[in-house]
Protein backbone atom coordinates (compact mmCIF):
# COMPACT_ATOMS: atom_id res chain seq x y z
CA UNK A 1 0.00 0.00 0.00
CA UNK A 2 1.38 3.38 -0.90
CA UNK A 3 -0.43 6.16 1.16
CA UNK A 4 -0.58 9.56 -0.95
CA UNK A 5 -0.23 13.15 -0.10
CA UNK A 6 -3.18 15.31 -0.45
CA UNK A 7 -0.57 18.55 -1.06
CA UNK A 8 -0.13 19.28 -4.61
CA UNK A 9 3.42 20.66 -4.57
CA UNK A 10 3.19 24.40 -6.36
CA UNK A 11 3.61 24.58 -9.72
CA UNK A 12 3.70 20.95 -10.60
CA UNK A 13 0.74 20.50 -12.87
CA UNK A 14 2.02 22.87 -15.29
CA UNK A 15 4.98 20.88 -15.60
CA UNK A 16 3.08 17.83 -16.37
CA UNK A 17 3.61 16.34 -20.06
CA UNK A 18 1.27 14.04 -22.04
CA UNK A 19 -0.44 11.77 -18.98
CA UNK A 20 -0.85 7.95 -20.76
CA UNK A 21 -3.68 6.11 -18.68
CA UNK A 22 -2.41 2.72 -18.15
CA UNK A 23 -5.97 1.47 -18.11
CA UNK A 24 -9.10 3.63 -19.61
CA UNK A 25 -11.32 5.38 -17.06
CA UNK A 26 -14.84 3.50 -16.87
CA UNK A 27 -16.80 4.70 -20.05
CA UNK A 28 -13.89 5.93 -21.83
CA UNK A 29 -12.53 2.33 -23.11
CA UNK A 30 -10.70 3.80 -26.07
CA UNK A 31 -9.06 7.09 -24.55
CA UNK A 32 -5.66 7.11 -23.28
CA UNK A 33 -3.71 10.37 -23.92
CA UNK A 34 -4.79 13.55 -21.67
CA UNK A 35 -2.97 16.99 -20.94
CA UNK A 36 -3.46 18.73 -17.92
CA UNK A 37 -4.02 22.40 -17.94
CA UNK A 38 -4.70 24.89 -15.14
CA UNK A 39 -7.98 26.54 -15.88
CA UNK A 40 -7.29 29.52 -13.42
CA UNK A 41 -4.25 31.53 -11.56
CA UNK A 42 -4.45 30.03 -8.44
CA UNK A 43 -4.17 26.48 -10.26
CA UNK A 44 -7.13 24.91 -8.04
CA UNK A 45 -9.40 23.96 -11.33
CA UNK A 46 -7.58 22.11 -14.05
CA UNK A 47 -8.71 20.97 -17.18
CA UNK A 48 -7.74 16.82 -18.10
CA UNK A 49 -8.17 17.53 -21.79
CA UNK A 50 -8.31 14.02 -24.05
CA UNK A 51 -6.04 14.07 -27.05
CA UNK A 52 -7.78 10.88 -28.61
CA UNK A 53 -11.03 13.02 -28.59
CA UNK A 54 -10.78 16.75 -29.68
CA UNK A 55 -14.18 17.59 -27.69
CA UNK A 56 -13.54 15.27 -24.35
CA UNK A 57 -12.21 16.71 -21.26
CA UNK A 58 -12.69 16.42 -17.97
CA UNK A 59 -12.40 19.17 -15.14
CA UNK A 60 -10.18 17.67 -12.42
CA UNK A 61 -9.17 19.49 -8.90
CA UNK A 62 -6.21 18.49 -6.03
CA UNK A 63 -8.49 17.32 -2.96
CA UNK A 64 -6.28 19.45 -0.62
CA UNK A 65 -8.27 22.41 -0.72
CA UNK A 66 -11.66 20.87 -0.27
CA UNK A 67 -11.10 17.62 1.67
CA UNK A 68 -7.94 17.92 3.72
CA UNK A 69 -7.97 14.80 5.59
CA UNK A 70 -8.74 12.84 2.27
CA UNK A 71 -5.47 10.44 1.60
CA UNK A 72 -6.98 7.17 -0.57
CA UNK A 73 -4.70 4.13 -0.12
CA UNK A 74 -3.29 2.73 -3.83
CA UNK A 75 -3.43 -1.01 -3.89
CA UNK A 76 -0.24 -2.28 -4.53
CA UNK A 77 -0.95 -3.70 -8.27
CA UNK A 78 -1.42 0.08 -9.35
CA UNK A 79 1.16 1.31 -7.53
CA UNK A 80 3.09 -1.27 -9.70
CA UNK A 81 1.53 -0.26 -12.69
CA UNK A 82 2.08 3.26 -12.31
CA UNK A 83 5.82 2.98 -11.32
CA UNK A 84 4.89 4.45 -8.04
CA UNK A 85 7.44 3.43 -5.49
CA UNK A 86 6.71 7.02 -3.01
CA UNK A 87 3.63 9.24 -1.81
CA UNK A 88 6.22 11.92 -3.55
CA UNK A 89 5.51 10.80 -6.75
CA UNK A 90 1.96 10.89 -6.33
CA UNK A 91 -0.65 13.60 -7.67
CA UNK A 92 -3.95 12.91 -6.53
CA UNK A 93 -6.86 14.63 -9.18
CA UNK A 94 -10.67 14.05 -8.59
CA UNK A 95 -13.23 14.36 -11.10
CA UNK A 96 -15.60 17.31 -10.60
CA UNK A 97 -19.01 16.91 -11.96
CA UNK A 98 -20.61 20.60 -12.52
CA UNK A 99 -23.50 21.16 -11.37
CA UNK A 100 -25.85 24.26 -11.79
CA UNK A 101 -23.91 26.00 -9.02
CA UNK A 102 -21.04 25.14 -6.67
CA UNK A 103 -23.38 24.12 -4.02
CA UNK A 104 -24.41 20.66 -6.39
CA UNK A 105 -21.23 20.54 -7.85
CA UNK A 106 -19.49 17.21 -6.31
CA UNK A 107 -16.72 15.18 -7.23
CA UNK A 108 -15.68 11.71 -7.17
CA UNK A 109 -13.92 10.62 -4.00
CA UNK A 110 -14.17 6.80 -4.74
CA UNK A 111 -12.09 6.68 -7.97
CA UNK A 112 -9.48 8.88 -8.12
CA UNK A 113 -6.86 9.54 -11.17
CA UNK A 114 -3.42 8.88 -9.66
CA UNK A 115 -0.84 10.57 -11.76
CA UNK A 116 3.07 9.61 -11.21
CA UNK A 117 4.14 12.91 -11.52
CA UNK A 118 7.90 11.53 -12.80
CA UNK A 119 6.38 9.71 -15.25
CA UNK A 120 3.34 10.63 -16.41
CA UNK A 121 1.52 7.28 -15.98
CA UNK A 122 -1.79 7.54 -14.68
CA UNK A 123 -4.52 5.54 -13.47
CA UNK A 124 -8.40 6.14 -12.79
CA UNK A 125 -7.65 4.07 -9.49
CA UNK A 126 -11.16 2.30 -7.98
CA UNK A 127 -10.47 2.59 -4.16
CA UNK A 128 -11.80 -0.24 -1.78
CA UNK A 129 -13.63 2.24 1.02
CA UNK A 130 -17.50 2.08 0.35
CA UNK A 131 -17.39 5.20 2.82
CA UNK A 132 -15.76 7.28 -0.30
CA UNK A 133 -18.99 8.39 -2.84
CA UNK A 134 -18.74 9.23 -6.10
CA UNK A 135 -20.90 11.91 -5.69
CA UNK A 136 -19.09 13.96 -2.54
CA UNK A 137 -19.89 17.75 -2.54
CA UNK A 138 -16.92 19.48 -3.24
CA UNK A 139 -17.94 21.72 -0.78
CA UNK A 140 -18.15 18.87 2.03
CA UNK B 1 -23.10 -16.56 -22.22
CA UNK B 2 -22.23 -20.30 -21.13
CA UNK B 3 -24.82 -20.93 -17.95
CA UNK B 4 -23.50 -23.72 -15.68
CA UNK B 5 -24.94 -25.44 -12.37
CA UNK B 6 -23.37 -25.24 -9.44
CA UNK B 7 -23.64 -26.43 -5.72
CA UNK B 8 -22.55 -24.72 -2.75
CA UNK B 9 -18.43 -25.44 -2.16
CA UNK B 10 -18.31 -26.25 -6.33
CA UNK B 11 -16.13 -24.22 -8.32
CA UNK B 12 -15.68 -22.88 -11.78
CA UNK B 13 -12.28 -21.99 -12.97
CA UNK B 14 -11.35 -19.27 -15.63
CA UNK B 15 -8.47 -19.27 -17.83
CA UNK B 16 -5.52 -20.65 -16.42
CA UNK B 17 -5.64 -18.87 -12.64
CA UNK B 18 -8.93 -17.80 -11.97
CA UNK B 19 -10.86 -19.86 -9.80
CA UNK B 20 -14.86 -18.88 -8.41
CA UNK B 21 -16.38 -20.68 -5.93
CA UNK B 22 -20.03 -20.33 -4.50
CA UNK B 23 -19.39 -19.88 -0.70
CA UNK B 24 -23.48 -19.88 0.46
CA UNK B 25 -26.66 -19.83 -0.87
CA UNK B 26 -29.35 -18.00 1.42
CA UNK B 27 -32.45 -16.67 -0.31
CA UNK B 28 -31.62 -14.66 -3.25
CA UNK B 29 -27.96 -13.77 -1.93
CA UNK B 30 -24.76 -15.80 -3.64
CA UNK B 31 -21.80 -15.46 -1.94
CA UNK B 32 -19.17 -16.40 -4.27
CA UNK B 33 -15.15 -15.94 -3.92
CA UNK B 34 -12.95 -15.50 -6.29
CA UNK B 35 -9.41 -16.53 -6.09
CA UNK B 36 -7.43 -14.71 -8.64
CA UNK B 37 -4.13 -13.21 -9.41
CA UNK B 38 -3.55 -9.71 -7.98
CA UNK B 39 -2.59 -8.44 -11.49
CA UNK B 40 -6.73 -9.13 -12.46
CA UNK B 41 -8.99 -6.38 -10.39
CA UNK B 42 -12.03 -7.89 -9.74
CA UNK B 43 -15.14 -5.65 -8.93
CA UNK B 44 -19.21 -5.55 -8.40
CA UNK B 45 -20.28 -4.84 -11.92
CA UNK B 46 -22.81 -2.01 -10.56
CA UNK B 47 -19.73 0.00 -9.27
CA UNK B 48 -18.15 0.00 -12.60
CA UNK B 49 -21.78 0.94 -14.67
CA UNK B 50 -21.53 3.62 -11.46
CA UNK B 51 -18.32 4.85 -12.18
CA UNK B 52 -18.96 4.46 -16.52
CA UNK B 53 -21.93 6.88 -15.63
CA UNK B 54 -20.34 9.60 -13.12
CA UNK B 55 -17.73 10.01 -15.70
CA UNK B 56 -19.69 10.39 -18.32
CA UNK B 57 -21.98 12.93 -16.89
CA UNK B 58 -18.87 14.79 -15.51
CA UNK B 59 -17.34 14.67 -18.80
CA UNK B 60 -16.72 17.87 -21.03
CA UNK B 61 -18.94 20.65 -19.35
CA UNK B 62 -19.90 23.41 -21.10
CA UNK B 63 -17.45 26.59 -21.34
CA UNK B 64 -20.42 28.41 -19.33
CA UNK B 65 -20.56 26.11 -16.77
CA UNK B 66 -16.79 26.07 -16.91
CA UNK B 67 -16.50 29.83 -16.72
CA UNK B 68 -19.45 30.01 -14.07
CA UNK B 69 -17.76 27.37 -11.26
CA UNK B 70 -14.41 29.02 -12.02
CA UNK B 71 -15.70 32.27 -10.81
CA UNK B 72 -17.63 30.86 -7.89
CA UNK B 73 -14.89 28.95 -6.89
CA UNK B 74 -12.43 31.76 -6.82
CA UNK B 75 -15.08 33.50 -4.49
CA UNK B 76 -15.43 30.70 -2.48
CA UNK B 77 -11.74 30.43 -2.15
CA UNK B 78 -11.38 34.16 -1.72
CA UNK B 79 -13.62 34.11 1.18
CA UNK B 80 -12.66 31.62 2.98
CA UNK B 81 -8.92 32.46 2.93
Amino acid sequence: MIATMTETPAGVQQQLPVIELVRPMPGFPDTHRFTLEPLDDTGVLSALRSLDHADLKFLVVSPGTFHPTYAPEIDDETAAALGLTSSEQALVLLVVHAGRDLASTTVNLRAPIVVNIETSRAAQVILDEVAHSVATPLLG
Amino acid sequence: MLVLSRRVGESVVVGDDVTITVLEVRGDVVRVGIDAPRSVRVHRAELLAELAASNTESASPSEDAVASLNEELTRALRKRS
